[in-house]
């Protein structure tokens, strides 16, 4: 199943960076510019967007390095709930089906939990407004990216 | 920072994509969302291809599930209301508050997106329920990735 290869290049580009979208696919919008930025170097998209003093980026970076090094498990979780869907796609039990759609819920649980712990991390660290807006910046890319793996995902079989 | 226009912007993205479906050069995405903002319900009935039976089980679930994810949406825009008349002067106790509700509205809403797809796998077969469970995850993530576009970050 080609199309999920793609998918999956997307999910592992969140946490590793080591496989892009933007290797698999032309670039034909400033959206898809920005998304090969993300997955290139989320860091660096991250700071520029957050604009905080020198000060700041000294409190902000360790803690974002952390959140990343945890999310990346996460989206390495989320890169085999696709794969196992791939696998049983062209002969889906309703077992699989099952386990899939859990799985599912289980990752995006799981990136909600850190991005809230992290939120708290760097409250002890960072104005409010700044923890707001990093919230925002997260929210902003993972819509990005969610919207294009998904669109690259099929439907389950109906039958 | 001025309510209006924000509001207007939102407004905006309710309305049917047609333009972009006419072009030729949509996306199964923007043809999906242009499809979903006519009539969500007929997007599900397309896509589920719910038997007469399945079908008896299942609108009754979907409606009361869209009647909860409104009040969500309800509090979404109130929450970003208050964003926006605040915003050129956001105290921190402002941005905690904005935050903390933000933070909760996402999490009431993944909850009732969980409590109501195991409602539909107990009135569909587990692959009608998992591909309900991907459609409304698309519609989601399309409308997120509209709407966020359009809120400007904290100062």
């Amino acid at each position: 199943m080609k199309p999920l290869l793609l998918a999956f290049a997307a999910f592992a580009a969140l946490g590793a960076a080591d496989v892009t979208l933007a290797q698999t696919s032309s670039l034909r919008s400033d959206t898809e510019l920005l998304i090969s930025q993300i997955q290139s170097d989320k860091r660096a998209v991250v700071l520029a967007a957050m604009d905080l003093s020198d000060q700041e980026v000294a409190a902000f970076t360790p803690i974002y390095d952390e959140y990343q090094r945890e999310m990346k498990d996460v989206y390495q979780r989320g890169t085999e709930v696709m794969n196992k869907f791939a696998a049983n796609y062209d002969s889906m039990t309703d077992d699989a089906a099952k386990a899939i759609t859990k799985d599912f819920f289980e990752v995006r649980d799981d990136r909600y939990d850190l991005t809230e712990k992290y939120a708290k991390k760097l409250g002890k660290v960072l104005p409010a407004s700044d923890v707001l807006r990093w919230v925002q910046v997260e929210n902003k890319l993972n819509a990005l990216l969610d919207y294009e793996a998904a669109s690259m995902v099929p439907l389950a079989p109906k039958k | 920072m001025k309510l209006g226009p924000l509001l207007l912007a939102l407004a905006v993205t309710a309305v049917p994509t047609l333009s972009l479906a006419q072009s030729g050069a949509a996306t199964d995405e923007q043809i999906l969302l242009s499809q979903l903002m006519t009539d969500k319900k007929a997007v599900y009935a397309k896509n589920l291809d719910l038997t007469g039976s399945e079908a008896e089980k299942f609108w009754p679930i979907y409606d009361e599930y869209e009647v909860k994810v409104k009040k969500l949406d309800d509090r979404f825009l109130s929450n970003l209301n208050t964003f926006a008349e605040k915003y050129d002067s956001l105290s921190d106790p402002d941005a905690a508050a904005v935050l903390k509700e933000k933070m909760a509205i996402e999490k009431e809403r993944m909850a009732l997106k969980q409590e109501y797809t195991k409602k539909v796998a107990k009135a569909l077969p587990p692959k009608k329920a998992l591909r309900y469970a991907q459609l409304e995850t698309r519609i989601e993530n399309m409308v997120r990735r509209d709407v966020y576009s359009l809120i400007p970050l904290a100062n």
